[in-house]
């Protein structure tokens, strides 16, 4: 028995071609006279029973090293398994009547058993709502029950339906309950935290052929899935070969459409809000985003691949990949019949390289982007990636503006939503290497041929709770703000562009556009280099008009700027001058005055602001190269009266002595 | 030849072109004059006013090589000389009157000249080009001779040609007027012309776009621009278009006036282009004559449509800058004018690639042309926009080629001798700018006869002239008027101790 840490890494090998992973290595749980294994969903445990002990496994920290807690029970037969949501109590189903709880710390024992003959046992699962700690599923209906600490069950209400089967997955807490001949007939409850809630009955569509007129459902053909926050229920329809998309309302169930199937066997599962449809048969992957109207598929079918995978390995037949999947808590076998998994993950990052090769619409990519919230920081750095990308590769501006507009206003909606301010925390790790998972045992190395992910590892703080819990518990989104893309994006560019600045500028401004209508703020820095651009293609008229309405914001950087800029263009030098007035930088602006031979008006200048600081020898150079010896003697004068003590300078006995030498007839 | 009338007021007005290069042996004078106003008269008298101008123009170039002669000031009539290229000179002699209306500033006649000349090129391409053409002087003739009377017709009111009097003093010519934007109407309008600037592909379109009569953006040089600018207004916008009737704008006036009498048969500058000299140099062996009145409208696709350049043809221009030909494409969308300039290389299928531009631009524009529109009337302050109560105003940017003045309805409440003195004020600070070619700080205050006070500021290629009224001011009051205006209205540019 070991547990492996995870990486992040990808093969170079087999895995070349793939873009859905499972995750290598895996969790290892070599148990000596396994008897099973059992996903305990709501508790994220995976269970390993022998005859007389439990074995169990946190998957939901995603610890490495973690090592099992092994419990012993009596012996005896093993249906289901769940410990309680407390974990102090193992309860396991021992036969179709007779459920057994343990307590871990006491070690009570006590047998629950429903009455023989009229009705059996279909399973039970625990609940956090605040009627019941308990359900347990008869064919005659479901019973809920409180548990006190000292492992008390008492019936608080029986909910009557005939029962052929149920689903229940703790992330949507919706039980469904199957009846009728063909199975189709479901009843749903929704045990939450805000009480029982009982679902409107629904019949699930089935098609009908002249061989199978009379098809029936089995618990295998229908799946509950989360995503966006919104319930969903699956349902295989063979005869016709499609899925069915139900969408679960507090009030109403509506069919929302249809995927087709390629495969006689099917599972489905979910990834950061994805929803993976794996045909097994023809082992592929297919990836919607329920999200979109649309159905199409997000990218290509994909193979799924181990990552990480060697392919010598054989010994991957017992292996578990258990990992915090939000949805399936079922045992199903892909691709090789030994293999059983609970359900792939960690496998976002790739998805998004395959779409992004495939997809051609760059905007409603970056849209599909920014609402990953796993693995967000791999999100954003390919969104930044995809943005550099549609800029060098020069691609029309409206397209690119597009782009920019999908990701300001995602940016803008995270801060409203407040998701942003949360990030930054997140963001300081994320960007620092050095902390970059946190876990030493990262073994990073591994993959030594991989160099396509430069990615930072992010943790994996999965959502065990409600869909409520779930948007509140992610700490990072892929949003970009408007510091971070003229950073990493346009800041990054200017090189490789400053030959197509006007492109570039139109894109800015495109950019700056979207961000004053949303009301944000960027780094002046862009306005620099706004400056620099429209300089080096001569485009003075513009630059003029950028800064005289406002669109380059006002800062000493820009002044500077345009001062720079203007050694070609007197024009644009007094731009600079006068937004050195307008921000009373009177230092500079004197300066500047002075450097373009204006040193009269600098001086009158610096005598109204009473500005000393410009070093007084300054003017009087000026003002002596410029052969005036009036001027000189005027500044002389005015220097006196604004800087005290001046007539003691060294500078003023020069000056002074160079006036009287050439001109006696001026005085002072 | 319905120019009998012309007689009464050809006294008042000469105008000609000439070119000193030509006709310097004796029998050839006339080879020289290359445009004559008024047409109708003798080639004697015709040749001694240009004969006294080259004399002139001669002589004082002996002292004055760089710079000859800017006016000369003779009993009756006052010459305002304008070297438009090299030795390409044009003459403008106004007759000195009674009248106190015949009272003007030379700076400001010359930039008639200035203007019409700058147009021509925008239009034809230097006068020395299309003299090389065709060396007869044919060519230019006939291109000249439309030309600058049609730009004339603009300025007739009634029968008589109107120059820019004192009256106008507070107005500068060959500027452009500037519409403010906020903000944020600013980048809506940058982001419609990074559309624009892409609407040909890759090779680059430049843009002027107008809205009334004041420019809101271009990304063209400023000389280009404000020839373009002067040509839109003139020609294009929303208020050219509907008439010019009620064209606040103090640029252009009277233009129905020349409307009407172009169709009835009333006495007029121009009659026909029968009785134009036949130019032959065109490839069409017809003249364009790109000022002519009444050629444009608006088409069902918002863009204006003239026959100008013959049928479906599509306009071209000459920009200065780049010395680049290009299409001309006007959109007009209510009161928001766009001037697109597509590079002729772009237009290698004629009239199909044209109208591949055009489709670009509603295809890519249209949505951003709609909020550009609403988001400037949203903002629109009307014609009185700039009026500042209490002040009468003009600014220039001599840099940027902008101007910015109190309305004329405005300008026209004040007293003639505040008119006056201003006038007398522009005139010294002309005269003071032509001394020393480079930029030096000025301040000038008159005191009219009526006690008004008109005061000039010069700082650093930026002029500020204002007229204040109010009797009772003193000179302190006065100047911290000013000042006050230029920390409100100038950013503080004005801003003396």
């Amino acid at each position: 028995m070991s547990s492996r840490p995870s990486s992040s890494q990808t093969s170079v090998g087999s895995g070349a071609l793939s873009h859905a992973y499972i995750q290598h290595p895996s969790l290892r749980c070599n148990v000596p006279e396994s008897r099973g294994l059992f996903y305990d969903d709501a508790n994220r445990l995976l269970i390993c029973v022998t005859s007389s002990q439990v074995f169990s496994w946190e998957t939901a920290t995603f610890n490495p090293d973690v090592s099992p807690s092994v419990d012993s029970i009596p012996e005896g037969p093993i249906l289901s398994i769940r410990c309680s949501l407390g974990k102090k109590v193992i309860a396991v189903q021992r036969s179709d009547c007779e459920i057994q709880f343990f307590h871990r710390e006491t070690k009570q024992t006590l047998t629950h058993k429903c009455k023989a003959g009229s009705e059996s046992i279909l399973g039970f699962f625990w609940s956090d709502s605040p009627l019941c700690d308990l359900a347990v599923v008869k064919t005659s209906g479901m019973d809920l029950f409180a548990c006190d600490s000292a492992m008390n069950l008492r019936l608080v209400e029986t909910k009557k339906v005939n029962v052929n089967w149920y689903i229940y997955t703790h992330e949507s807490r919706l039980v469904l309950l199957a009846s009728g001949l063909q199975c189709k007939t479901i009843t749903g409850f929704q045990l939450s935290t805000a009480g029982v809630v009982r679902l409107p009955k629904f019949e699930m569509t089935l098609a009908t052929t002249e061989s199978n007129s009379k098809p029936i459902i089995s618990p295998g053909d229908v799946h509950l899935i989360t995503v966006y926050g919104r319930i969903y229920c699956l349902q295989v329809d063979m005869e016709a070969m499609l899925l069915h998309t139900y969408r679960f309302y507090r009030d109403a169930v509506v069919q929302q459409g249809s995927l087709p199937i390629y495969s006689s066997k099917l599972s489905v599962s979910v990834v950061d809000n994805l929803l993976l449809v794996h045909q097994i048969d023809a082992k592929v992957v297919i990836i919607y985003d329920l999200f979109v109207d649309s159905r199409a598929p997000v990218s290509a079918p994909l193979p799924l691949l181990w990552r990480g995978y060697q392919g010598s390995d054989t010994s991957s037949q017992q292996e578990n990949e258990g990992t915090e999947s939000s949805t399936s808590s079922e045992n199903i076998v892909m691709y090789e019949d030994a293999w059983t998994f609970l359900v792939p993950d960690l496998i976002l990052d790739q998805t998004n390289k395959a779409i992004s090769a495939s997809s051609s619409d760059r905007s409603s990519l970056l849209e599909f982007l920014q609402r990953r919230k796993l693995e967000a920081n791999k999100a954003k750095q390919l969104c930044l990636g995809i943005a550099r990308t549609l800029i060098l590769e020069r691609r029309p501006a409206t397209q690119v503006t597009q782009a920019i507009d999908v990701l300001v206003t995602a940016y803008s909606y995270s801060v409203k939503a407040g998701i942003y301010k949360e990030l930054k925390n997140e963001k300081t790790t994320a960007t620092t290497p050095t902390n970059d998972g946190a876990s030493p045992d990262n073994e990073r190395g591994r993959a030594s041929g991989s160099s396509i992910d430069e990615e930072e590892e992010v943790e994996m703080n999965l959502p065990s709770g409600s869909a409520d819990e779930q948007q509140e518990s992610q700490l990072s989104s892929p949003a970009i703000s408007p510091d971070e893309l003229y950073k990493f994006v346009f800041a990054s560019v200017e090189e490789a562009m400053v030959e197509e600045s006007d492109y570039l500028v139109a894109i800015i401004t495109e950019f700056l556009r979207s961000i004053s209508a949303e009301k944000l703020k960027v780094d002046l820095n862009i306005y620099v280099m706004t400056v620099r651009l429209l300089a080096h293609s001569k485009r003075f008229a513009e630059l003029s008009l950028f800064t005289t309405n406002k669109i380059i914001e006002p800062s000493k950087e820009v002044a500077l700027q345009l001062l720079e800029s203007g050694g070609q263009n007197l024009r644009v030098r007094k731009l600079g001058l006068d937004m050195l007035r307008q921000l009373s930088l009177h230092h500079e602006y004197i300066s500047s005055l002075v450097q373009d031979g204006y040193y009269l008006e600098a001086l009158r200048y610096a005598q109204k602001r009473k500005v000393t600081s410009v070093r007084s020898s300054l003017f009087l150079e000026a003002a002596f190269a410029s052969n005036d010896m009036q001027h000189l003697a005027a500044i002389l004068r005015v220097l006196s009266e604004l800087i005290p003590g001046f007539k003691e300078t060294s500078e003023y006995y020069t000056f002074h002595g160079l006036l009287n030498e050439t001109s006696s007839s001026v005085a002072v | 030849m319905g120019m009998a009338s012309m007689s009464s007021n050809g006294e008042s007005l000469k105008l000609c072109v000439f070119d000193l290069r030509r006709g310097q042996n004796e029998g050839q004078e006339l080879d020289k004059i290359l445009f004559f106003y008024p047409p109708d008269v003798t080639f004697s008298t015709q040749l001694s006013v240009i004969g006294l101008s080259e004399g002139l123009i001669t002589f004082t170039r002996l002292f004055s090589p760089e710079a000859a002669c800017e006016v000369i000031e003779a009993e009756r009539h006052s010459h305002i000389f304008h070297e438009a290229e090299p030795d390409i000179w044009m003459v403008m002699v106004v007759e000195k009157n009674k009248e106190i209306e015949a009272i003007w500033r030379v700076d400001a006649l010359q930039k008639v000249l200035k203007e019409v000349h700058s147009l021509f090129v925008m239009f034809h391409g230097s006068v020395r080009s299309l003299l090389d053409k065709e060396p007869s002087g044919g060519l230019i003739r006939s291109h000249l001779y439309p030309f600058i009377t049609d730009y004339l017709n603009d300025l007739s009111v009634g029968k008589k040609l109107q120059l820019p009097s004192f009256r106008e003093t507070l107005k500068e010519r060959g500027t452009v007027q500037m519409l403010t934007l906020a903000r944020d109407a600013a980048l809506e309008v940058q982001s419609l012309v990074g559309v624009l600037d892409s609407c040909a592909g890759t090779l680059r379109c430049h843009s002027v776009i107008l809205f009334h009569d004041l420019l809101v953006s271009t990304t063209l040089s400023p000389d280009d621009t404000v020839d373009l600018f002067t040509f839109s207004v003139m020609r294009l916008t929303s208020n050219a278009l509907s008439s010019g009737t009620s064209s606040w704008s103090y640029l252009r006036k009277g233009t129905s006036l020349s409307q009407t009498s172009s169709r009835s048969t009333s006495p007029q500058l121009l009659v026909s282009s029968d009785s134009l000299p036949s130019g032959n140099g065109n490839d069409a062996g017809r003249v364009i004559r790109p000022l002519q009145h009444n050629k444009w409208s608006k088409g069902k696709d918002g863009f204006l449509v003239t026959d100008i350049w013959g049928k479906d043809a599509t306009p071209t221009i000459w920009l200065q800058q780049r010395e680049e030909r290009v299409h001309l494409l006007a959109y007009q969308h209510k009161c928001l004018t766009l001037v697109l300039l597509v590079p002729t290389e772009a237009i290698v299928n004629g009239e199909l690639d044209i109208s591949f531009v055009k489709h670009q631009v509603t295809e890519n524009a249209s949505a951003k042309i709609l909020k550009v529109e609403e988001k400037l009337s949203k903002g629109w302050g009307g014609e009185n926009a700039y009026h500042v109560s209490g002040y009468r105003y003009l600014l220039v940017d001599n840099d940027m080629e902008v101007s910015r003045a109190s309305p004329s309805g405005k300008v026209a409440t004040l007293a003639k001798e505040t008119l006056l003195a201003v006038n007398k004020l522009r005139e010294t600070v002309d005269t003071e700018k032509s001394r020393t070619k480079e930029e030096k700080d000025m301040e000038i205050c008159i005191r009219a006869k009526n006690n008004a006070w008109a005061i000039a500021r010069v700082t650093r290629g930026k002029e500020l002239y204002m007229a204040l009224e109010k009797a009772s001011d003193t000179l302190l009051d006065a100047t911290d008027s000013v000042q006050s205006f230029s920390n409100r209205y100038c950013n503080g540019t004005f801003s003396m101790d």
